[in-house]
């Protein structure tokens, strides 16, 4: 351990390749800024005016203001560990020095996108908490060293938090076998990405060519229409035909979407158990290393879709305490296939004092049932429908359809919706078409909101926040009896308890 | 109340139970404060609304445009403060051994609990209305998200300091022990 001290004590530079990942990252936020412009003057190339040569220029200018700007960078660019911290020193025109203490950081994960593949290093991304920008990244190292460099700080940061010595190496010992919990072969990914949910890919599909359309010109419906105008005439005449083919292609694209980006998100994942806690790797182009602390996980939480459950699949979320807003995304760690054999042995793993065993069901008022019909399905379609009969007549009375559409939706959720409770952890179970249960370890919560309507008041109902340091959890419409008790006794339980939360 | 969770082990119904907790009132000139920022929010409306109509050549400039612009405005303005006056005694605060406790609302009445043990750090602040008034505000920060944050407004100087030093000092005492 003492080598990686000394190997690293005088301030390095990162490898040399490091200079082509920071020149491929300039371009890539330049041109993702300026895209719409160059995207528009490309296009506008066709009138053919002089711009074009300036524009040229412009596109060199750009370019050398890129190489020259990463070149400065990666020679302006230190780092070397001290006794107890890390310390950066960078910027070209503003140089900052930061030395983080080993004791700050949170997570050390790996990171490797293709070109950190081919040339076979990656980058070391530190997560600390308490600050708003809690990130710091090393962009290129080799992989040896970045994996040196993230056992000694770990090392050093557990001795620090006064674990003895002794314990350490006689569990970093045990470490050298980490068993691999699940992990996901080819064909898994295509299962999870047929059982993918295709609206959603759609809806993102649909965003995402409309916000860059809008972006390239203001006019979308008049680019339309000046590209189709030689067909307008057969769009008018088989327009039925149009639409409906136009659906299936783009149902066909975002299928195919939803596959590809499922493979290439998650080629090869492989969650392992780890010493403190769970470890995932997982990305084809690219590829990423995640650590996962027992101890900070606050939330395990299990889903599927009706198409899901044909392979018996759940996706898996498990969520960790993070201090930064920001870093909120990145704490909320997704699998997408798991077996449920799997998803128990990783509860286990993340919550081994408090084995969870199903507890008996309790319900929700059914008052919640009928509320969300009234409100959701009677109420807005009667307004609608009324409006609507003013200028559409009797057709606005297909509006009425909504309501037993609504009913159904609700009395489905309804059925569901429940929790369950034991001494120390919080089931919340949920899910319409589909199902979605998580699960919580009461000592974590740290803040407990009981809410009441003035209906609620009336009807001596109450809905129940329970907020822990990586989200919330809403039980609602249970009797205020229930969630007084719910309030005292998780109140006595965090207050009564000393284990580590966060 | 213990059948209401037959699988937990202690008698719920002999812990403490929050509801019936010591509350305390926040102080009364924090209802002026109240009234006053509403006031100022809809006296910026309603001064909007009639620049709008004065300066816009295309409204005409006659007292009806006036009437409708403003006199809903004038009407909420009435509720609002109405409705400041009846929240006003749902804001209250407990002090317990081991965690703070804030009632707020009318509407929609809730009740937040966070335990000493789970406070990251408190803070007393100050708004300009507030000073007018020697009024202070003690905020309290859990760890994640800004969701779980408490506010408790309507203190006096020394009390939100007294408060904000039980709760830190109770903190650093849980955090040595652990």
């Amino acid at each position: 351990m003492i080598q990686v001290l000394e190997k690293f004590a005088e301030p390095t530079r990162q490898s040399r390749v490091a200079i082509g990942i920071i020149l491929i990252k300039f371009f890539k936020t330049t041109i993702k800024a300026f895209w719409p412009i160059l995207l528009s003057l490309f296009l506008g190339r066709k009138s053919g005016n002089s711009f074009v040569d300036y524009v040229g220029y412009a596109a060199l200018g750009f370019a050398a203001l890129n190489v020259i700007g990463s070149v400065l960078t990666f020679f302006r660019y230190y780092f070397h560990l001290e006794e107890g911290s890390i310390v950066i020193d960078k910027g070209v025109l503003k140089r900052t020095k930061t030395n983080i203490p080993f004791e700050r950081i949170q997570t050390i994960n790996l990171q490797q996108n293709i070109l950190h593949q081919i040339f076979g290093v990656v980058s070391l991304e530190i997560d600390t908490a308490g600050a708003k920008k809690s990130e710091l990244t090393i962009d290129a190292l080799r992989r040896e060293d970045a994996e040196a460099i993230r056992t000694f700080i770990l090392e050093e940061k557990d001795q620090l938090a006064g674990n003895s010595l002794e314990e350490v190496v006689e569990e970093s010992l045990e470490e050298k076998e980490a068993k691999t919990i699940l992990s996901l072969s080819l064909s898994d990914l295509f299962k999870i990405g047929v059982s993918q949910n295709h609206l959603r890919s759609m809806a993102i599909l649909f965003a995402f060519v409309f916000s860059s359309l809008n972006e390239v010109t203001d006019d979308i419906e008049g680019l339309i229409s000046n590209q189709f105008s030689e067909y307008q005439e057969t769009i008018i005449n088989n327009s039925w035909i149009v639409f409906l083919s136009s659906v299936i292609v783009v149902g066909i694209i975002s299928f195919i979407y939803s596959i590809i980006n499922t493979i290439l998100k998650n080629f090869e994942l492989r969650l392992t158990e780890e010493r403190k806690g769970l470890k995932l790797f997982k990305g084809l182009l690219n590829r990423e290393e995640i650590s996962i602390n027992k101890s900070k996980v606050q939330n395990i939480g299990w889903s599927d879709n009706p198409l899901r459950r044909a392979f018996k699949m759940y996706t898996l979320k498990i969520e960790q305490a993070s201090s930064a807003q920001a870093d909120q995304l990145k704490s909320k760690i997704k699998i997408p296939g798991a077996y449920f054999a799997q998803v128990k042995k990783v509860l286990n793993i993340v919550f081994p004092d408090t084995p969870w065993k199903e507890q008996p069901k309790n319900k929700v008022s059914i008052l919640l049932k009928y509320r969300l019909i009234i409100f959701v399905g009677i109420l807005p379609a009667l307004i609608i429908g009324t409006i609507s009969y003013f200028f559409n007549g009797w057709l606005s009375l297909w509006f009425l359809t909504w309501i037993p559409l609504a009913w159904y939706y609700y009395s489905l959720y309804y059925n569901k919706r429940s929790f369950e409770m034991s001494s120390e952890m919080i089931k919340n179970n949920k899910g319409t078409f589909g199902n979605n249960f998580e699960i919580a370890q009461l000592y974590k919560v740290q803040t407990i909101e009981l809410k009441q309507s003035w209906y609620q008041t009336r009807k001596n109902l109450s809905t129940v926040t329970l907020y822990s340091a990586a989200g919330s959890m809403t039980i609602p419409f249970i009797e205020i009896e229930k969630a007084n008790a719910m309030e005292n006794y998780i109140l006595y339980k965090v207050e009564s308890d000393e284990r580590s939360w966060m | 109340m213990n059948e209401l969770f037959e699988n937990i082990p202690v008698n719920i119904s002999e812990l403490p139970d929050v509801s019936k907790s010591e509350y305390h009132g926040i102080e009364k000139a924090y209802l002026t404060v109240a009234r006053i920022s509403n006031s100022i929010l809809f006296s910026v409306l309603i001064i909007g609304a009639f620049c709008i109509i004065f300066f816009n050549d295309d409204i005409n400039n006659i007292p009806l445009n006036y009437a409708i612009s403003i006199g809903p405005l004038m009407l909420f303005w009435i509720l609002s403060l109405l409705f400041v006056s009846k929240a006003f005694p749902k804001k209250k605060y407990s002090l317990r051994e081991k965690d703070i406790i804030y009632t707020k609302g009318l509407l929609w009445n809730t009740r937040t609990s966070i335990p000493f043990n789970r406070i990251q750090h408190a803070e007393v602040k100050q708004g300009p209305i507030d000073r007018m008034f020697k009024l202070h505000s003690l905020k309290v920060f859990t760890a994640g998200g800004d969701s779980s944050d408490l506010v408790i407004p309507g203190l006096s100087e020394e009390k939100a300091n007294k408060i904000k030093e039980f709760i830190m000092g109770k903190t650093a005492l849980d955090d040595s022990g652990s």
